[in-house]
């Protein structure tokens, strides 16, 4: 299931790049900034903003959506029965339903309608969510892609088992692989997972020859020190064959999406990360021998 | 503009030059006026073309002369920096009715004293019944001034103002010089048969040319003396040797062909102001002009004679001086085109007539000194093609970024072709240059409005075909239809409709703009204009009269995306999908989507109907298929230059409409696009505001599927780009890639880019509903701008007037 496909993509490998935003993931990143993407089934969204008061999807599950005024809505999440009935019935798109099943076909003509721009390594980009959770419908599309020779890139947090990834190897052209932490107990409180896992997959995926880049979220509160974001850089120059790393400053462009899904924002009110206070972080990279990217 | 920071590579001077003029407020002279009405009023039996090389001789023998401090490009239109002269022979009724508002203008507003409205009253009263406008007005039919006065067709402009659209013959006036035109005149007025009538016309055509050359060297020379004289008081040595140096260029050039880049220069602007008092029509192009200067720069360069310095210092000089010169238009006109520009086009980079990169050094001089000035004149144009510098492109970039939306492309890989396909030699094609904004045409070989003449309202036709032909806005029913929208069974009753609708008005606009033509022919022919455009000497004939070696003209049809949008949501949601019914759509049009269920059916029409932009050919396809209706019935027409001498004499589509979008939409009711009754309509071919939600590369896909090659007028594209999305030269790289793969693979026509504002941004915090597909991309990171949260949205402003400043 998909949430998103994104033309005209600049900052996710080379090149212009169409992404595909898979649904499902198995971390919950405080700072998440695409919350919907972390569901594997359909969630429901409503922006009070563009709401109008039609009622209809009121009349569609009178049980779940009551009416609190106006201009708004209350949405019981639990007690839907079938969002999928409610994709289309506001008028004014308030409410929505984030998810969709594409085929493989429909994904390919997606991707397709873009080809032409896709010169100088452009291509797809393959995100989430976390790609590498889906079926085997998702290595058919990989494989039709190597096919028609369109340029793969696949961003993933590599925290899914080595089967997961290893599939995968000789179809993505560049993993780019995100990096969070190396700390054990910090990875596991702030994004409830296992790090010991993503390292251990990174390493086995650098042996495999993939092409890998490194992508460090600078998160404040979490890794945005000196101290931590030294040590992953020098993890990551031990390692052979990964010379690239990106560093992907936090932002709070994900926000308002917290509120239209009912979810709170528990990682607080902290200020975007600015360019500038990557400066040390870039630095101390390049010293030792990578290269360095803002953004990606 | 004033704040603007000075780029520390522009010279006081220049910096000094450029504040005075932008600072001058813009006001009215009536020289000209007087000088045309005293002429006219002398000469009563004289034909047209005798009076008005006399006037034109009067006026360019007695108007104010002046050179300002600093200056080395000299010559001015009127009595002032940006004093619009009056041009009483194309219209003046709206002169006594507009005057005591042009300063209260709510945009382009003009300064008038008391003594010249006086003036300016004296002289209407005079002309009245004898102008341009009138003439139009009286050979119409009633069935076409109904037409006109309902705003479905509008020629307002050139009734008003006369066409222009034209760009001469630089690279002969450079090599032969004033002196050689009057030679060639002179051979040719020699051979003319006085026993025929046409002999006589010829006699009178060649006498005008004479008189108007002649007044157009003593005007040269004026300087040549003013510059002397002012030398004599001059205490500045330095600032003496310039003067003296601007009398010796006016001397030369004033006869001979220019001998250095400084005088070539000089006389290419006196030829560009001298057309603009005239004329009064806009758009009056400099073709390529890094192409024909360039064999004089290369020659003063290798001499050691210029340096890139200076060289860069006389261009902004000129650009400074384009803005000097300025247009007063009636306020019906002025609302097409708003912000009161001149459209003067300079063309830069393309290709040789070998098929070579034609850029070099000066394309680049050039392109970096509009850069620098940040005007809006002029208006620069750079011919794309596949070979084209990549250095070059990457500069463009640097000078989009800054945000004043030049320079903006052209592309060869469509137009060339294009061109030889309609029946112009390659030679020529290679050497075609843009007009005005994006319209294209071959410098001193192509006659006036290569497009611009009447403004056709599509979506006015579009609900005339809903009610059986009538047009509620007018009561008119102009053309019966074929039925009314409630009793259409299906989609293709209702394209149906449209056909018959649209073969009814695209006729009529060719009548309109045949009207028009004859009485611009009749009543305003152009002399010197005439003189520099490619076959006219030797045919002995006025453009107007079949003079120009080509002869292709396009109106502009506004409201392409609207309509497009209009039939794939009545198609969609009436017929396919039963969403809503016919008399349900028919209401809420009616009612402007207010009462009930209005505003929730054009909810539905705004987010659950394809809309163009987004690269769906559901909609893209239908906007093909109704636009070409249009297409194949203007094929059919002729201009009136037909069989009297030029190549062509057809019509092509256009959609170059300036700002009409804003007037155009203002006459149009609520639309089943979802577009409110008088807002705005789509602007040339860009997606509506708020449509295109999938990025520029989409937007390129649904443009490239209009019948491109087939709309040689224009196909205009506007997009809009944040800052930060070009910020880094690797960002700069994939824009240049993007253009690439639109122009080398999809052939589209045009794009430029707007860079948001910090205004746009808040006016998209205030009223999200017009700015849905804004997106805004911050460090690897891109959203819709109106999805984001308030303080989100305040972060992005305020980084946006930091990256801008």
């Amino acid at each position: 299931m998909i949430f998103n496909i994104q033309r005209f993509s600049t900052h996710d490998g080379d090149g212009i790049r169409t992404i595909i935003f898979y649904k499902g993931c198995p971390l919950r990143c405080q700072w998440c900034s695409n919350p919907e993407s972390q569901s594997f089934g359909y969630s429901v969204m409503y922006d009070k903003k563009s709401c109008r008061g039609f009622g209809d999807c009121i009349k569609a599950d009178n049980r779940a959506i009551t009416r609190i005024n106006n201009n708004g809505i209350q949405i019981d999440r639990e007690i839907i029965t079938g969002p999928e009935k409610l994709r289309d019935i506001c008028a004014s798109k308030a409410l929505t339903i984030s998810g969709e099943s594409k085929s493989v076909d429909e994904l390919l003509t997606e991707i397709e309608k873009d080809s032409p721009f896709y010169r100088n390594n452009g291509g797809v980009t393959l995100s989430g969510g976390e790609p590498l959770s889906q079926g085997e419908e998702f290595i058919t599309l990989l494989q039709k892609l190597k096919g028609r020779n369109i340029n793969v890139n696949m961003e993933t947090s590599l925290h899914v088992n080595w089967k997961s990834v290893a599939r995968c190897i000789g179809l993505v052209g560049t993993f780019l692989v995100d990096l969070k932490h190396i700390d054990q107990d910090k990875f596991k409180s702030f994004v409830q997972g296992d790090s010991e896992l993503v390292l251990n997959n990174l390493i086995k995926l650098i042996d495999a020859d993939a092409q890998v880049i490194v992508r460090i979220p600078v998160i404040p509160g979490f890794n945005h020190s000196e101290k931590e974001i030294k040590q992953m850089i020098e993890f990551v120059s031990s390692l052979k064959n990964v010379n690239e790393i990106h560093f992907l400053p936090y932002h709070t462009f994900g926000v308002e999406k917290y509120k239209s899904l009912g979810m709170d924002y528990t990682f607080g009110h902290k200020k975007q990360v600015q360019d500038s206070e990557l400066e040390p972080y870039i630095q101390f990279a390049q010293s030792k021998g990578l290269q360095t990217k803002i953004g990606g | 503009m004033i704040t603007e920071k000075k780029s520390t590579t522009v010279t006081e001077r220049i910096w000094a030059l450029r504040e005075k003029v932008l600072s001058t407020k813009p006001s009215v002279c009536t020289e000209r006026a007087k000088f045309y009405t005293q002429i006219y009023q002398e000469n009563d039996d004289q034909p047209v073309i005798i009076k008005r090389a006399l006037a034109l001789e009067k006026t360019l023998n007695e108007m104010t002369v002046f050179i300002d401090d600093g200056e080395l490009i000299v010559g001015n239109q009127s009595s002032q920096h940006r004093a619009a002269p009056i041009f009483p022979e194309y219209a003046v009724d709206w002169l006594p009715r507009e005057m005591d508002e042009l300063d209260k203008r709510p945009g382009d507003a003009f300064f008038i004293t008391v003594e010249h409205k006086k003036e300016l009253l004296e002289i209407a009263k005079w002309w009245k019944g004898k102008v341009l406008w009138d003439r139009g007005r009286a050979i119409m039919s009633q069935e076409l001034r109904n037409l006109q006065d309902s705003a479905i067709i509008k020629a307002t402009g050139n009734l008003t103002s006369g066409d222009a659209h034209i760009a001469v013959d630089f690279y002969k006036i450079l090599s032969i010089g004033l002196g050689g035109y009057l030679q060639e005149i002179k051979q040719y007025h020699q051979q003319v048969k006085r026993f025929e009538q046409e002999g006589v016309k010829k006699d009178h055509f060649y006498t005008a040319l004479t008189i108007s050359i002649v007044a157009f060297q003593v005007f040269i020379r004026r300087y040549r003396t003013l510059a002397l004289s002012l030398s004599k008081k001059e205490q500045d040595k330095q600032r003496e040797k310039e003067l003296l140096l601007i009398a010796n260029h006016c001397e030369v050039i004033a006869e001979k062909p220019p001998q250095t880049f400084y005088q070539a220069l000089q006389l290419t602007y006196f030829v560009q102001l001298v057309l603009q008092i005239e004329s009064n029509g806009h758009s009056v192009s400099l073709g390529r002009m890094d192409q024909y200067l360039f064999p004089f720069y290369q020659n003063d360069k290798i001499t050691g004679y210029i340096s890139e310095d200076f060289t860069s210092e006389l261009l902004e000089n000129t650009w400074i001086k384009l803005l000097s010169i300025n247009k007063i238009r009636p306020w019906s006109h002025t609302r097409f085109s708003a912000g009161g520009p001149l459209y003067q086009n300079v063309t830069i980079g393309g290709q040789t007539t070998d098929g070579l990169d034609a850029v070099n050094d000066l394309s680049f001089l050039i392109l970096d000194s509009v850069g620098k000035m940040k005007l809006t004149q002029p208006n620069l144009s750079v011919r794309f093609h596949k070979k084209i510098n990549n250095d070059f492109m990457l500069e463009c970039t640097r000078i989009i970024e800054k945000g004043f939306g030049m320079p903006s492309f052209n592309n060869d890989e469509i137009v060339i072709p294009g061109l030889i396909k309609i029946g112009v030699e390659p030679e020529d094609a290679y050497s075609y240059s843009a007009i005005g904004c994006i319209e294209i045409a071959v410098p001193g070989k192509w006659g006036y409005r290569c497009t611009g003449m009447s403004f056709l309202n599509l979506m006015r036709v579009f609900l005339a075909s809903l009610y059986d032909g009538l047009d509620k806005q007018s009561g008119i029913v102009f053309k019966k239809g074929t039925g009314n929208f409630a009793e259409f069974n299906s989609f293709e009753d209702v394209f149906k409709a449209w056909q018959h609708q649209i073969k009814y008005y695209t006729r009529k606009t060719v009548e309109i703009d045949t009207a028009v033509d004859t009485a611009l022919e009749e009543i305003v022919p152009d002399i010197l204009c005439s003189a520099f455009v490619d076959s006219c000497i030797p045919r002995g004939k006025t453009i107007k009269e079949g003079g120009s070696k080509y002869d292709f003209i396009s109106g502009l049809q506004v409201g392409i995306a609207n309509l497009g949008n209009s039939l794939a949501a009545i198609k969609k949601l009436v017929f396919e999908e039963e969403k809503i019914t016919k008399e349900q759509l028919l209401i809420a049009i009616e009612n402007n989507f207010e009462g009930e269920d209005g505003e929730k059916i054009r909810q539905l029409l705004l987010n659950f109907v394809p809309k163009y932009g987004n690269d769906d050919d559901y909609v893209d396809l239908l906007l093909r298929d109704a636009y070409m209706e249009f297409i194949d019935e203007l094929e059919k027409y002729h201009t009136t230059r037909y069989n009297r001498g030029p190549i062509g004499c057809k019509y092509y589509a256009g959609t170059s409409s300036i700002s009409a979008n804003v007037p155009s939409g203002a006459v149009v009711p609520a639309t089943p696009d979802g577009r409110k009754a008088f807002t705005p309509v789509a602007e040339g071919s860009s997606p509506s505001s708020g449509t295109d939600m999938l990025g520029p590369t989409a937007a390129f896909k649904s443009v490239s599927k209009l019948p491109t090659e087939k709309i040689m007028g224009g196909v205009l594209l506007n997009q809009k780009l944040s800052p930060a999305t070009i910020q880094k030269d690797s960002d700069k790289q994939k824009l240049i890639s993007i253009i690439r793969t639109f122009f080398e693979d999809l052939k589209g026509w045009h794009v430029q880019y707007n860079i948001v504002s910090k205004e746009t941004l808040l006016a998209a915090k205030k009223n999200p509903e017009k700015y849905r597909d804004l997106i805004v991309r911050v460090a690897g990171y891109s959203a819709f701008f109106t999805t984001l949260a308030p303080d989100t949205q305040d972060d992005i402003i305020s980084r946006t007037e930091h990256s801008l400043s």
